[in-house]
Protein backbone atom coordinates (compact mmCIF):
# COMPACT_ATOMS: atom_id res chain seq x y z
CA UNK A 1 0.00 0.00 0.00
CA UNK A 2 0.89 3.23 -1.00
CA UNK A 3 2.44 5.95 1.92
CA UNK A 4 -0.62 8.05 3.29
CA UNK A 5 -0.56 11.41 1.66
CA UNK A 6 1.05 14.05 3.93
CA UNK A 7 -0.59 17.39 4.68
CA UNK A 8 1.16 20.67 6.30
CA UNK A 9 -0.26 24.08 7.62
CA UNK A 10 1.12 27.00 7.38
CA UNK A 11 0.32 30.63 8.64
CA UNK A 12 1.21 33.76 6.83
CA UNK A 13 -0.50 37.19 8.19
CA UNK A 14 -3.26 36.53 10.67
CA UNK A 15 -4.30 35.53 13.96
CA UNK A 16 -3.93 31.55 13.44
CA UNK A 17 -7.49 30.76 14.69
CA UNK A 18 -8.50 28.97 11.31
CA UNK A 19 -5.75 26.59 12.68
CA UNK A 20 -7.66 26.38 15.86
CA UNK A 21 -10.96 25.57 14.04
CA UNK A 22 -9.37 23.18 12.44
CA UNK A 23 -8.19 21.32 15.95
CA UNK A 24 -11.57 22.07 17.17
CA UNK A 25 -12.77 18.76 14.80
CA UNK A 26 -11.25 17.39 17.77
CA UNK A 27 -12.14 13.32 17.43
CA UNK A 28 -13.70 14.12 14.04
CA UNK A 29 -9.57 14.26 12.63
CA UNK A 30 -9.36 10.86 13.63
CA UNK A 31 -10.61 9.23 10.46
CA UNK A 32 -8.35 11.57 8.26
CA UNK A 33 -5.39 10.99 10.35
CA UNK A 34 -5.85 7.47 9.63
CA UNK A 35 -5.65 7.97 6.27
CA UNK A 36 -3.15 11.43 6.10
CA UNK A 37 -0.17 12.11 7.70
CA UNK A 38 0.09 15.47 9.19
CA UNK A 39 4.00 16.47 8.52
CA UNK A 40 3.92 20.39 9.19
CA UNK A 41 1.10 21.93 11.98
CA UNK A 42 3.01 24.62 14.40
CA UNK A 43 -0.21 24.85 16.55
CA UNK A 44 0.18 21.20 17.08
CA UNK A 45 3.48 19.76 16.45
CA UNK A 46 6.82 19.84 15.44
CA UNK A 47 8.14 18.55 12.76
CA UNK A 48 8.44 19.21 8.59
CA UNK A 49 8.69 17.24 5.59
CA UNK A 50 10.50 18.38 2.02
CA UNK A 51 7.00 17.45 0.12
CA UNK A 52 3.86 17.91 1.20
CA UNK A 53 0.41 16.26 -0.78
CA UNK A 54 -1.82 18.98 0.76
CA UNK A 55 -1.35 22.51 2.38
CA UNK A 56 -3.44 24.27 4.39
CA UNK A 57 -2.22 28.33 4.09
CA UNK A 58 -4.07 30.80 6.16
CA UNK A 59 -3.31 34.32 6.25
CA UNK A 60 -2.56 36.57 3.86
CA UNK A 61 0.40 38.48 2.41
CA UNK A 62 1.90 41.65 3.46
CA UNK A 63 5.32 41.25 3.12
CA UNK A 64 7.46 40.81 0.03
CA UNK A 65 8.97 38.07 2.60
CA UNK A 66 5.16 36.66 2.89
CA UNK A 67 5.36 36.62 -1.11
CA UNK A 68 8.35 34.21 -0.78
CA UNK A 69 7.19 32.15 1.89
CA UNK A 70 4.29 31.36 -0.15
CA UNK A 71 6.22 30.81 -3.66
CA UNK A 72 8.62 28.62 -1.45
CA UNK A 73 5.60 26.45 0.37
CA UNK A 74 3.84 26.09 -3.39
CA UNK A 75 6.56 25.06 -5.00
CA UNK A 76 6.48 21.88 -2.43
CA UNK A 77 3.24 21.23 -2.41
CA UNK A 78 0.54 19.63 -4.76
CA UNK A 79 -2.72 21.00 -3.85
CA UNK A 80 -2.42 23.95 -1.79
CA UNK A 81 -5.60 25.17 0.01
CA UNK A 82 -6.21 28.73 0.73
CA UNK A 83 -7.01 28.58 4.34
CA UNK A 84 -9.72 31.55 5.89
CA UNK A 85 -10.75 35.06 4.87
CA UNK A 86 -7.09 36.33 5.08
CA UNK A 87 -5.72 33.38 2.73
CA UNK A 88 -8.65 33.98 0.58
CA UNK A 89 -9.66 37.36 0.28
CA UNK A 90 -7.02 38.75 2.32
CA UNK A 91 -9.36 39.13 5.31
CA UNK A 92 -9.27 42.21 7.85
CA UNK A 93 -6.18 43.03 6.58
CA UNK A 94 -7.12 44.69 3.91
CA UNK A 95 -8.28 47.74 5.44
CA UNK A 96 -4.57 48.86 5.82
CA UNK A 97 -4.97 49.41 1.97
CA UNK A 98 -7.46 52.16 2.42
CA UNK A 99 -4.89 54.20 4.33
CA UNK A 100 -1.65 56.26 4.09
CA UNK A 101 0.97 53.12 4.02
CA UNK A 102 3.15 54.77 6.37
CA UNK A 103 0.96 55.91 8.97
CA UNK A 104 -0.50 52.13 9.54
CA UNK A 105 3.28 51.47 9.95
CA UNK A 106 3.67 54.06 12.17
CA UNK A 107 0.61 52.99 14.45
CA UNK A 108 1.99 49.84 14.34
CA UNK A 109 5.79 50.06 14.69
CA UNK A 110 6.29 53.74 16.03
CA UNK A 111 9.91 54.70 15.41
CA UNK A 112 11.08 50.98 14.42
CA UNK A 113 8.29 51.09 11.50
CA UNK A 114 11.35 51.27 8.71
CA UNK A 115 12.55 47.27 10.12
CA UNK A 116 9.34 46.47 8.78
CA UNK A 117 8.71 47.03 4.96
CA UNK A 118 5.57 45.96 3.85
CA UNK A 119 2.95 46.09 0.95
CA UNK A 120 -0.64 46.26 0.54
CA UNK A 121 -2.21 43.28 1.35
CA UNK A 122 -3.11 40.22 -0.88
CA UNK A 123 -4.53 37.17 -0.84
CA UNK A 124 -3.05 34.33 -1.84
CA UNK A 125 -4.27 33.59 -5.11
CA UNK A 126 -2.00 37.05 -6.02
CA UNK A 127 0.91 35.42 -5.91
CA UNK A 128 0.29 31.48 -6.13
CA UNK A 129 -1.72 29.17 -7.31
CA UNK A 130 -4.37 28.19 -5.14
CA UNK A 131 -6.45 24.94 -5.39
CA UNK A 132 -9.26 25.18 -3.03
CA UNK A 133 -10.53 28.12 -0.79
CA UNK A 134 -12.07 27.83 2.32
CA UNK A 135 -13.58 30.98 3.32
CA UNK A 136 -14.84 32.33 6.73
CA UNK A 137 -13.01 34.36 9.59
CA UNK A 138 -12.75 31.81 10.82
CA UNK A 139 -13.15 29.45 9.17
CA UNK A 140 -15.85 26.71 10.39
CA UNK A 141 -14.99 23.22 11.08
CA UNK A 142 -17.46 21.63 8.97
CA UNK A 143 -16.44 23.34 5.93
CA UNK A 144 -12.33 22.14 6.72
CA UNK A 145 -13.87 18.15 7.23
CA UNK A 146 -15.78 18.55 3.53
CA UNK A 147 -13.04 19.34 1.91
CA UNK A 148 -10.49 17.02 3.70
CA UNK A 149 -13.32 14.12 2.50
CA UNK A 150 -12.92 15.81 -0.87
CA UNK A 151 -9.56 15.85 -0.98
CA UNK A 152 -9.34 12.23 0.25
CA UNK A 153 -11.90 10.63 -1.94
CA UNK A 154 -9.99 13.19 -4.97
CA UNK A 155 -12.95 14.84 -5.85
CA UNK A 156 -13.67 18.10 -6.38
CA UNK A 157 -15.25 20.01 -3.59
CA UNK A 158 -17.86 22.57 -4.87
CA UNK A 159 -18.03 25.82 -3.04
CA UNK A 160 -20.79 27.12 -2.64
CA UNK A 161 -22.02 30.07 -4.99
CA UNK A 162 -25.00 31.60 -3.64
CA UNK A 163 -25.60 34.14 -1.03
CA UNK A 164 -25.79 33.91 2.52
CA UNK A 165 -30.22 34.33 2.19
CA UNK A 166 -30.44 30.96 1.55
CA UNK A 167 -29.52 29.02 4.58
CA UNK A 168 -30.75 32.06 6.17
CA UNK A 169 -34.10 31.30 4.39
CA UNK A 170 -34.03 27.63 5.02
CA UNK A 171 -33.61 28.60 8.72
CA UNK A 172 -37.15 30.32 8.77
CA UNK A 173 -35.43 33.76 9.86
CA UNK A 174 -37.05 36.78 9.65
CA UNK A 175 -34.75 39.31 7.48
CA UNK A 176 -32.81 41.45 9.65
CA UNK A 177 -33.06 44.08 6.84
CA UNK A 178 -36.72 43.99 7.98
CA UNK A 179 -36.01 44.80 11.72
CA UNK A 180 -33.73 47.59 10.69
CA UNK A 181 -30.71 46.24 10.56
CA UNK A 182 -28.47 46.36 6.95
CA UNK A 183 -26.89 42.71 6.62
CA UNK A 184 -24.71 42.00 3.89
CA UNK A 185 -25.59 38.37 3.67
CA UNK A 186 -27.48 39.32 0.24
CA UNK A 187 -24.08 39.40 -1.59
CA UNK A 188 -21.79 37.41 0.98
CA UNK A 189 -20.76 33.76 -0.20
CA UNK A 190 -22.82 31.26 1.88
CA UNK A 191 -21.53 28.34 3.84
CA UNK A 192 -21.28 29.12 6.97
CA UNK A 193 -22.69 25.84 9.03
CA UNK A 194 -23.95 25.50 11.53
CA UNK A 195 -25.27 28.99 10.38
CA UNK A 196 -24.70 31.38 13.08
CA UNK A 197 -24.76 35.09 12.98
CA UNK A 198 -28.27 36.05 10.95
CA UNK A 199 -29.86 33.47 12.98
CA UNK A 200 -28.72 34.80 16.95
CA UNK A 201 -29.67 38.36 15.58
CA UNK A 202 -26.60 39.26 14.32
CA UNK A 203 -25.71 41.13 10.35
CA UNK A 204 -23.70 39.03 8.21
CA UNK A 205 -20.45 41.22 7.93
CA UNK A 206 -19.78 39.37 4.52
CA UNK A 207 -16.50 37.28 6.27
CA UNK A 208 -16.98 34.94 3.38
CA UNK A 209 -16.33 37.10 0.75
CA UNK A 210 -18.50 38.04 -2.25
CA UNK A 211 -20.38 35.13 -4.19
CA UNK A 212 -19.16 35.10 -7.64
CA UNK A 213 -21.25 37.78 -9.74
CA UNK A 214 -23.13 39.63 -7.13
CA UNK A 215 -24.92 42.77 -7.72
CA UNK A 216 -23.22 45.45 -5.34
CA UNK A 217 -24.75 48.44 -6.93
CA UNK A 218 -27.65 47.08 -5.96
CA UNK A 219 -26.84 46.52 -2.40
CA UNK A 220 -25.11 50.12 -2.15
CA UNK A 221 -28.31 51.58 -3.81
CA UNK A 222 -30.58 49.50 -1.60
CA UNK A 223 -28.51 50.33 1.62
CA UNK A 224 -28.48 54.16 0.62
CA UNK A 225 -32.69 53.83 0.54
CA UNK A 226 -32.54 52.49 3.65
CA UNK A 227 -30.28 55.76 4.81
CA UNK A 228 -26.64 54.76 5.27
CA UNK A 229 -24.31 56.95 3.06
CA UNK A 230 -22.07 56.21 0.94
CA UNK A 231 -19.04 56.28 3.35
CA UNK A 232 -21.03 54.14 5.65
CA UNK A 233 -21.82 51.79 3.14
CA UNK A 234 -18.36 51.64 2.05
CA UNK A 235 -17.07 50.78 5.70
CA UNK A 236 -20.17 47.98 6.00
CA UNK A 237 -18.31 46.15 2.59
CA UNK A 238 -14.69 46.80 3.21
CA UNK A 239 -14.72 45.30 6.87
CA UNK A 240 -13.70 42.14 4.94
CA UNK A 241 -14.14 42.43 1.42
CA UNK A 242 -12.19 45.51 0.35
CA UNK A 243 -10.25 42.99 -1.73
CA UNK A 244 -13.09 43.45 -4.61
CA UNK A 245 -13.31 45.94 -7.07
CA UNK A 246 -16.60 46.58 -6.63
CA UNK A 247 -16.24 47.39 -3.28
CA UNK A 248 -13.20 49.55 -3.60
CA UNK A 249 -14.66 51.72 -6.57
CA UNK A 250 -17.36 52.67 -4.03
CA UNK A 251 -14.79 54.48 -1.58
CA UNK B 1 -71.64 15.78 6.97
CA UNK B 2 -73.31 18.54 7.44
CA UNK B 3 -71.34 22.13 9.15
CA UNK B 4 -70.68 22.24 12.62
CA UNK B 5 -69.50 25.12 14.93
CA UNK B 6 -66.72 24.22 17.96
CA UNK B 7 -66.65 26.85 20.63
CA UNK B 8 -63.69 29.06 20.74
CA UNK B 9 -63.01 27.74 24.24
CA UNK B 10 -62.90 24.13 23.06
CA UNK B 11 -60.48 24.82 20.48
CA UNK B 12 -57.69 23.69 22.64
CA UNK B 13 -58.93 20.56 24.04
CA UNK B 14 -59.69 19.28 20.15
CA UNK B 15 -55.59 20.24 19.60
CA UNK B 16 -54.63 18.56 22.42
CA UNK B 17 -56.64 15.32 21.29
CA UNK B 18 -55.18 15.64 17.83
CA UNK B 19 -51.80 15.66 19.60
CA UNK B 20 -52.57 12.48 21.27
CA UNK B 21 -51.87 10.59 18.36
CA UNK B 22 -50.38 12.70 15.86
CA UNK B 23 -47.88 15.47 15.29
CA UNK B 24 -49.78 18.53 14.66
CA UNK B 25 -47.84 21.52 13.65
CA UNK B 26 -49.46 24.61 13.30
CA UNK B 27 -48.59 28.71 13.35
CA UNK B 28 -47.14 30.14 16.73
CA UNK B 29 -45.12 33.06 17.48
CA UNK B 30 -41.77 33.09 16.64
CA UNK B 31 -40.54 37.01 18.00
CA UNK B 32 -41.64 40.75 18.96
CA UNK B 33 -40.66 43.68 17.53
CA UNK B 34 -38.72 44.94 20.59
CA UNK B 35 -39.15 48.90 19.60
CA UNK B 36 -42.94 48.09 18.50
CA UNK B 37 -44.54 45.04 20.58
CA UNK B 38 -47.51 45.11 18.46
CA UNK B 39 -45.30 43.42 15.58
CA UNK B 40 -45.35 39.82 16.10
CA UNK B 41 -43.81 37.37 13.47
CA UNK B 42 -45.00 34.05 13.07
CA UNK B 43 -43.71 30.52 12.14
CA UNK B 44 -45.25 27.75 11.60
CA UNK B 45 -43.72 24.47 13.68
CA UNK B 46 -44.75 21.40 15.86
CA UNK B 47 -46.90 22.28 18.62
CA UNK B 48 -45.70 21.59 21.72
CA UNK B 49 -48.33 22.98 23.64
CA UNK B 50 -51.65 23.79 22.62
CA UNK B 51 -52.02 26.72 24.06
CA UNK B 52 -49.37 28.37 21.85
CA UNK B 53 -51.53 28.00 18.37
CA UNK B 54 -51.84 31.34 17.34
CA UNK B 55 -54.92 31.32 14.71
CA UNK B 56 -55.03 35.38 14.38
CA UNK B 57 -51.51 34.73 12.45
CA UNK B 58 -50.13 36.51 9.68
CA UNK B 59 -48.24 35.54 7.07
CA UNK B 60 -44.47 33.69 8.15
CA UNK B 61 -41.78 33.51 6.06
CA UNK B 62 -41.82 29.81 5.41
CA UNK B 63 -45.15 28.07 4.79
CA UNK B 64 -46.63 24.66 5.62
CA UNK B 65 -45.02 23.67 2.35
CA UNK B 66 -41.83 22.46 4.94
CA UNK B 67 -43.97 19.86 6.54
CA UNK B 68 -44.52 18.60 3.52
CA UNK B 69 -41.38 19.61 1.71
CA UNK B 70 -38.78 19.99 3.81
CA UNK B 71 -35.93 22.92 3.37
CA UNK B 72 -33.05 20.12 3.80
CA UNK B 73 -34.35 16.63 3.15
CA UNK B 74 -32.36 12.91 3.16
CA UNK B 75 -33.26 11.04 -0.04
CA UNK B 76 -31.14 8.11 0.38
CA UNK B 77 -28.42 6.34 2.54
CA UNK B 78 -25.75 4.24 0.78
CA UNK B 79 -22.26 2.70 1.74
CA UNK B 80 -18.73 3.23 0.07
CA UNK B 81 -16.53 0.63 2.25
CA UNK B 82 -18.72 -2.40 1.09
CA UNK B 83 -21.39 -2.75 -1.72
CA UNK B 84 -23.52 0.75 -2.10
CA UNK B 85 -26.66 -1.33 -0.54
CA UNK B 86 -28.76 2.32 -1.12
CA UNK B 87 -31.27 2.46 1.26
CA UNK B 88 -34.34 4.78 0.24
CA UNK B 89 -34.96 7.27 3.54
CA UNK B 90 -38.85 8.19 3.06
CA UNK B 91 -39.82 9.51 6.30
CA UNK B 92 -43.55 10.27 7.17
CA UNK B 93 -45.48 10.09 10.68
CA UNK B 94 -49.27 10.54 10.80
CA UNK B 95 -49.15 15.25 11.12
CA UNK B 96 -51.89 17.52 10.93
CA UNK B 97 -50.95 20.76 9.69
CA UNK B 98 -53.50 23.01 11.59
CA UNK B 99 -54.49 26.62 10.24
CA UNK B 100 -53.25 26.65 6.21
CA UNK B 101 -54.56 29.82 5.29
CA UNK B 102 -56.45 29.30 1.92
CA UNK B 103 -53.54 30.73 -0.32
CA UNK B 104 -50.96 28.15 1.32
CA UNK B 105 -54.13 25.05 0.45
CA UNK B 106 -53.89 26.51 -3.14
CA UNK B 107 -50.51 26.01 -2.87
CA UNK B 108 -50.45 22.75 -1.73
CA UNK B 109 -52.79 21.48 -4.15
CA UNK B 110 -50.10 22.75 -6.59
CA UNK B 111 -47.24 20.89 -5.28
CA UNK B 112 -50.10 17.61 -4.93
CA UNK B 113 -50.18 17.64 -8.61
CA UNK B 114 -46.08 18.67 -9.89
CA UNK B 115 -45.08 16.27 -7.28
CA UNK B 116 -47.59 13.67 -8.56
CA UNK B 117 -46.71 13.89 -12.20
CA UNK B 118 -44.53 12.12 -14.33
CA UNK B 119 -41.80 10.72 -12.29
CA UNK B 120 -43.78 10.57 -8.74
CA UNK B 121 -41.55 11.62 -5.50
CA UNK B 122 -42.09 9.39 -3.26
CA UNK B 123 -40.52 11.68 -0.42
CA UNK B 124 -43.40 14.03 -0.72
CA UNK B 125 -46.05 11.97 -1.63
CA UNK B 126 -45.23 9.59 1.76
CA UNK B 127 -45.18 12.83 3.56
CA UNK B 128 -48.72 14.03 1.88
CA UNK B 129 -50.44 10.91 2.24
CA UNK B 130 -49.68 10.88 5.89
CA UNK B 131 -50.96 14.62 6.11
CA UNK B 132 -54.09 16.43 6.95
CA UNK B 133 -54.79 19.67 6.03
CA UNK B 134 -57.11 22.21 8.34
CA UNK B 135 -57.87 25.15 6.48
CA UNK B 136 -58.22 28.56 8.41
CA UNK B 137 -60.52 30.83 6.40
CA UNK B 138 -59.65 34.40 6.10
CA UNK B 139 -61.28 37.55 6.91
CA UNK B 140 -59.29 40.31 5.44
CA UNK B 141 -55.57 40.64 3.72
CA UNK B 142 -52.90 40.19 5.93
CA UNK B 143 -50.64 42.28 3.66
CA UNK B 144 -50.46 44.73 0.88
CA UNK B 145 -48.01 42.74 -1.01
CA UNK B 146 -50.78 39.83 -1.23
CA UNK B 147 -53.23 39.40 -4.61
CA UNK B 148 -54.82 35.93 -3.73
CA UNK B 149 -58.10 37.06 -4.89
CA UNK B 150 -56.43 37.70 -8.39
CA UNK B 151 -54.68 34.60 -8.30
CA UNK B 152 -57.74 32.42 -7.16
CA UNK B 153 -56.36 31.24 -4.15
CA UNK B 154 -58.64 32.79 -2.33
CA UNK B 155 -61.47 30.41 -2.15
CA UNK B 156 -59.68 26.98 -2.61
CA UNK B 157 -61.55 24.18 -4.17
CA UNK B 158 -58.86 21.25 -2.67
CA UNK B 159 -55.75 20.84 -0.50
CA UNK B 160 -57.51 20.90 2.49
CA UNK B 161 -59.20 18.28 4.72
CA UNK B 162 -60.91 20.47 7.00
CA UNK B 163 -61.85 24.20 6.93
CA UNK B 164 -62.25 26.48 9.90
CA UNK B 165 -64.04 29.56 9.64
CA UNK B 166 -63.27 31.97 12.54
CA UNK B 167 -66.40 33.92 13.75
CA UNK B 168 -66.13 35.44 17.18
CA UNK B 169 -66.76 33.35 19.88
CA UNK B 170 -67.44 30.11 17.80
CA UNK B 171 -65.39 28.28 14.89
CA UNK B 172 -67.06 27.21 11.51
CA UNK B 173 -66.12 23.75 11.19
CA UNK B 174 -65.96 21.66 7.64
CA UNK B 175 -65.08 18.98 6.64
CA UNK B 176 -64.15 18.31 3.07
CA UNK B 177 -62.74 14.76 3.08
CA UNK B 178 -63.24 11.25 4.68
CA UNK B 179 -59.80 12.38 6.25
CA UNK B 180 -61.29 15.20 7.86
CA UNK B 181 -64.66 13.88 8.95
CA UNK B 182 -62.30 11.64 11.07
CA UNK B 183 -60.82 14.43 12.41
CA UNK B 184 -63.36 16.17 13.57
CA UNK B 185 -64.80 13.56 15.47
CA UNK B 186 -62.80 14.36 18.30
CA UNK B 187 -63.92 17.93 18.61
CA UNK B 188 -66.72 19.30 20.76
CA UNK B 189 -68.36 20.12 17.89
CA UNK B 190 -72.23 20.77 17.32
CA UNK B 191 -74.30 21.22 14.41
CA UNK B 192 -74.76 24.57 12.65
CA UNK B 193 -78.01 26.77 13.59
CA UNK B 194 -79.86 28.92 11.34
CA UNK B 195 -77.61 31.86 13.39
CA UNK B 196 -74.76 30.06 12.82
CA UNK B 197 -75.42 30.06 9.58
CA UNK B 198 -76.03 33.61 9.04
CA UNK B 199 -72.96 34.58 11.18
CA UNK B 200 -71.02 32.29 8.05
CA UNK B 201 -72.88 34.44 5.59
CA UNK B 202 -71.70 37.58 6.92
CA UNK B 203 -68.33 36.76 7.36
CA UNK B 204 -68.40 35.67 3.55
CA UNK B 205 -70.09 38.90 2.79
CA UNK B 206 -67.51 40.63 5.00
CA UNK B 207 -64.40 38.76 3.84
CA UNK B 208 -65.64 39.34 -0.36
CA UNK B 209 -65.66 42.97 0.37
CA UNK B 210 -62.32 43.27 2.64
CA UNK B 211 -60.18 41.96 -0.45
CA UNK B 212 -59.84 43.77 -3.74
CA UNK B 213 -58.62 42.75 -7.41
CA UNK B 214 -55.29 44.43 -7.73
CA UNK B 215 -54.51 43.46 -11.00
CA UNK B 216 -55.96 45.09 -14.34
CA UNK B 217 -56.93 41.71 -16.06
CA UNK B 218 -58.39 38.20 -14.69
CA UNK B 219 -56.21 35.63 -14.09
CA UNK B 220 -57.00 33.85 -17.22
CA UNK B 221 -55.22 36.03 -19.61
CA UNK B 222 -51.66 36.59 -17.38
CA UNK B 223 -49.97 33.72 -19.90
CA UNK B 224 -50.86 36.07 -22.19
CA UNK B 225 -50.08 38.89 -20.83
CA UNK B 226 -46.32 37.20 -20.06
CA UNK B 227 -46.23 36.07 -23.43
CA UNK B 228 -46.52 39.36 -25.07
CA UNK B 229 -44.07 40.89 -22.51
CA UNK B 230 -41.06 38.45 -23.67
CA UNK B 231 -39.30 40.86 -25.12
CA UNK B 232 -39.62 43.87 -23.18
CA UNK B 233 -37.05 45.51 -21.03
CA UNK B 234 -39.03 45.77 -17.72
CA UNK B 235 -37.07 42.80 -17.04
CA UNK B 236 -33.92 44.24 -17.36
CA UNK B 237 -35.16 47.14 -15.68
CA UNK B 238 -36.14 45.31 -12.37
CA UNK B 239 -33.33 42.85 -12.27
CA UNK B 240 -31.05 46.09 -11.85
CA UNK B 241 -32.29 46.04 -8.19
CA UNK B 242 -32.21 42.23 -8.02
CA UNK B 243 -29.56 40.89 -5.76
CA UNK B 244 -30.06 37.01 -7.04
CA UNK B 245 -30.69 35.82 -3.54
CA UNK B 246 -33.15 33.40 -4.38
CA UNK B 247 -35.05 34.14 -0.82
CA UNK B 248 -38.29 35.23 -3.76
CA UNK B 249 -37.81 30.80 -4.39
CA UNK B 250 -37.34 30.00 -0.97
CA UNK B 251 -39.99 31.40 0.63
CA UNK B 252 -42.29 30.81 -2.01
CA UNK B 253 -45.34 28.02 -1.48
CA UNK B 254 -45.27 26.20 -4.85
CA UNK B 255 -41.80 26.31 -5.94
CA UNK B 256 -40.83 22.97 -5.95
CA UNK B 257 -36.92 22.69 -7.19
CA UNK B 258 -33.96 21.33 -5.79
CA UNK B 259 -30.04 20.35 -5.63
CA UNK B 260 -28.79 17.53 -4.74
CA UNK B 261 -25.44 16.99 -2.21
CA UNK B 262 -23.74 13.99 -1.47
CA UNK B 263 -22.99 14.19 2.55
CA UNK B 264 -20.17 12.14 3.32
CA UNK B 265 -20.14 10.78 6.69
CA UNK B 266 -16.95 11.64 8.32
CA UNK B 267 -15.10 8.12 8.34
CA UNK B 268 -16.13 7.81 4.85
CA UNK B 269 -18.05 4.74 5.38
CA UNK B 270 -21.02 5.88 3.59
CA UNK B 271 -22.83 9.01 2.69
CA UNK B 272 -26.65 10.29 2.55
CA UNK B 273 -27.47 11.50 -0.70
CA UNK B 274 -29.77 15.23 0.61
CA UNK B 275 -31.61 17.82 -1.69
CA UNK B 276 -32.34 21.21 -0.32
CA UNK B 277 -34.90 24.00 -1.85
CA UNK B 278 -32.90 25.52 -4.83
CA UNK B 279 -34.07 28.96 -6.47
CA UNK B 280 -34.21 29.47 -10.40
CA UNK B 281 -32.61 33.25 -9.55
CA UNK B 282 -29.37 31.82 -8.71
CA UNK B 283 -26.38 32.46 -10.75
CA UNK B 284 -25.43 28.97 -11.17
CA UNK B 285 -29.20 27.39 -11.12
CA UNK B 286 -28.64 26.63 -15.52
CA UNK B 287 -25.14 25.80 -15.40
CA UNK B 288 -24.66 22.71 -16.83
CA UNK B 289 -21.40 20.19 -17.26
CA UNK B 290 -18.85 22.13 -19.44
CA UNK B 291 -19.89 25.10 -17.72
CA UNK B 292 -22.33 26.58 -20.43
CA UNK B 293 -25.36 28.54 -18.72
CA UNK B 294 -28.52 29.07 -20.02
CA UNK B 295 -29.65 31.88 -17.87
CA UNK B 296 -26.47 33.53 -17.34
CA UNK B 297 -28.09 37.16 -16.98
CA UNK B 298 -29.52 38.20 -13.70
CA UNK B 299 -32.89 39.31 -16.46
CA UNK B 300 -33.26 36.62 -17.88
CA UNK B 301 -33.48 34.52 -14.48
CA UNK B 302 -36.22 37.06 -12.91
CA UNK B 303 -38.61 36.84 -16.45
CA UNK B 304 -37.55 33.19 -15.86
CA UNK B 305 -39.77 33.08 -12.65
CA UNK B 306 -42.28 35.11 -13.34
CA UNK B 307 -42.92 33.09 -16.00
CA UNK B 308 -43.16 30.10 -14.14
CA UNK B 309 -45.18 31.50 -11.50
CA UNK B 310 -47.68 32.73 -13.97
CA UNK B 311 -47.51 30.90 -16.63
CA UNK B 312 -45.39 27.95 -17.09
CA UNK B 313 -46.47 25.72 -13.86
CA UNK B 314 -49.82 26.60 -15.04
CA UNK B 315 -49.73 24.93 -18.38
CA UNK B 316 -47.54 22.04 -16.62
CA UNK B 317 -49.98 21.25 -13.92
CA UNK B 318 -53.04 23.12 -14.59
CA UNK B 319 -52.82 24.83 -11.36
CA UNK B 320 -51.55 28.18 -10.61
CA UNK B 321 -47.93 28.65 -10.22
CA UNK B 322 -48.60 31.95 -7.92
CA UNK B 323 -50.98 31.86 -5.27
CA UNK B 324 -50.72 35.49 -4.27
CA UNK B 325 -49.66 35.30 -1.14
CA UNK B 326 -46.47 38.42 -1.17
CA UNK B 327 -44.18 36.18 0.64
CA UNK B 328 -41.45 36.66 -2.08
CA UNK B 329 -42.43 40.69 -2.37
CA UNK B 330 -41.82 40.70 1.59
CA UNK B 331 -38.81 38.22 1.42
CA UNK B 332 -37.00 40.74 -0.90
CA UNK B 333 -34.62 43.02 0.37
CA UNK B 334 -34.98 45.42 -2.94
CA UNK B 335 -38.58 45.38 -3.16
CA UNK B 336 -39.32 43.55 -6.08
CA UNK B 337 -43.06 42.56 -5.95
CA UNK B 338 -44.34 39.95 -8.58
CA UNK B 339 -47.75 41.83 -8.13
CA UNK B 340 -46.54 45.23 -9.21
CA UNK B 341 -44.58 43.44 -12.27
CA UNK B 342 -48.00 41.70 -13.53
CA UNK B 343 -49.58 44.89 -12.90
CA UNK B 344 -46.47 46.39 -15.19
CA UNK B 345 -46.12 44.54 -17.71
CA UNK B 346 -49.54 44.57 -18.63
CA UNK B 347 -48.87 48.26 -19.62
CA UNK B 348 -46.02 47.68 -21.69
CA UNK B 349 -47.26 45.23 -24.27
Amino acid sequence: MADKPTLAFFSLACCEGCQLQVLAANEKLLPILERADIVRFREASDGDADHYNVTFLEGSIVTEHDIERAKAIRAKTDVLVALGACATIGGVNVIKNFQESDDVAEYVYGDKKDWFPHIPTRPLKAEVQVDVEIHGCPINTCEFLEVAKCLLMGKPYRQPNYPVCVPCKLAGNVCLWHKGVPCLGVVTRAGCEPFLCPSAGHKCIGCRGLVDNPNTEAAADVMAEFGLTVEEVFREFSLFQGIYDDVAKMK
Amino acid sequence: MLPQVLKRNDLAAWVEALMADRTVAGPVLKETNVSDPSDEKFEWTVLEDAGDLRLDYNLTVLGPKSFLWPPRQQLVAYRLDDGPDPQPLIEHEPTVLLGVHPCDATAIATLDTAFGKDIPDPHYLARRADTAIVGLDCAAPCHESSFCLDMGSLYPDSGFDVMLTPMGEVIFVEAATDLGRALVKSAAVRPATKDDMEARQKFAEEKRSNFHYKLPYELKYLPEVLEQSYDSLVWEAIARRCFSCGSCNTTCPTCYCWDVTDDIADDLSGGVRTRRYDSCQLDTFAEVAGGENFREERSSRLRHRMFRKGKYILEQTGRVGCVGCGRCERACVAKISIKDTYVQIAGTR
